[in-house]
């Protein structure tokens, strides 16, 4: 378990910072963000539309949450199950040879390939790392989950 | 590894972590609702099922259904313009289509739009099913002014599954 509370602290404003942007550049356009779901042909229409509704929404506040240490256990575990599963929905697109935008920034969005993979890899190894480190700095609700 | 385990097990069983979680997904639920309502509304409505974009923004595109499609293809109405890969248009296509590969033309290679005549109407495919590429492509071009723009959402799968006449193999 890491236990440099500096560097934790960092790792917080890092991923929370890549998470608030994502949401927010989402939120600023749910239809483009909503089309970028539907290319990914795994769900219809109707899905799609909820998802691009709440699936923002759910990044910026687990982001904000977890820079300000509110509930950071569930942002935390919030973060590393949806990079989990962007790498597995990268993968299983990439296995399918379509070609999408990922949908990861808005209108800044990108190709889903190998190097998305990396970077959300990175990110997750970082939400790891804060999921389960005792470390609990700057928290508005300093709720002790340590000695894991 | 078994501590690591063992540190997921406890946060598991912690009430805080199920409490926070439900508190992330309510909040978002109404930021969504709250943040989005005309949108909302639109959807209830039944707008987007076809493409999530505002009519209003793209007022250039239409969508046609296959006897539509069939209908200007045999009477020369319109140009077919085939989203897919090349290689997917060499191996068949609607006889006539014209090749420009939205992949393609996401890289860069804008000068494949210049083979496409403004003044007609365009029907762009793609595979069919759920692809986006011909709404993609449709998207692009209106945004590069072309106008008169249809998007045949059935695609190459219903052309054929309808028996209609194909072409292979053919030069652009």
């Amino acid at each position: 378990m890491l236990q440099n509370r500096k560097l934790l602290i960092i790792f917080r404003l890092i991923v929370g910072g890549v998470f608030i942007w994502a949401g927010i550049s989402k939120i600023a356009d749910p239809l483009s963000f909503a089309q970028n779901v539907r290319s990914y042909q795994l769900v219809g229409p109707a899905l799609s539309f909820l998802t691009a509704i709440f699936l923002p929404w759910v990044e910026l506040i687990a982001g904000v949450w977890l820079i300000l240490g509110i509930y950071p256990k569930s942002s935390a575990l919030l973060i590393s199950c949806l990079l989990l599963f962007f790498i597995v929905l990268v993968l299983i697109t990439m296995a399918r040879g379509l070609d999408v935008d990922c949908g990861c920034f808005g209108t800044f969005s990108r190709r889903a390939d190998w190097r998305l993979i990396a970077e959300d890899s990175l990110w997750l190894a970082l939400s790891l790392a804060l999921l389960f480190s005792p470390a609990n700095d700057f928290s508005l609700f300093r709720k002790k989950l340590s000695k894991t | 590894m078994p501590r690591v385990l063992m540190g997921l097990k406890k946060i598991l069983a912690d009430k805080q972590t199920w409490v926070g979680l439900g508190l992330i997904f309510g909040l978002s639920l109404v930021g969504g609702l709250v943040s989005h309502p005309g949108l909302v509304r639109r959807f209830l409505a039944g707008e987007f099922r076809q493409a999530f974009i505002l009519k209003e923004d793209f007022p250039q595109v239409v969508f046609v259904s296959l006897p539509e499609a069939e209908a200007a293809w045999s009477e020369r109405q319109a140009v077919f313009i085939d989203s897919r890969s090349l290689e997917a248009y060499h191996r068949g296509h609607i006889p006539g289509a014209i090749s420009v590969p939205l992949e393609d033309v996401k890289s860069g290679r804008e000068d494949l739009l210049a083979v496409i005549p403004e003044a007609v109407e365009i029907i762009i495919y793609c595979e069919g099913g759920d692809c986006q590429a011909s709404l993609n492509l449709a998207r692009w071009l209106e945004s590069r002014g072309f106008k008169n723009l249809r998007v045949f959402s059935g695609g190459w799968a219903e052309w054929t599954q309808a028996g209609l006449p194909v072409e292979a193999n053919a030069a652009k």
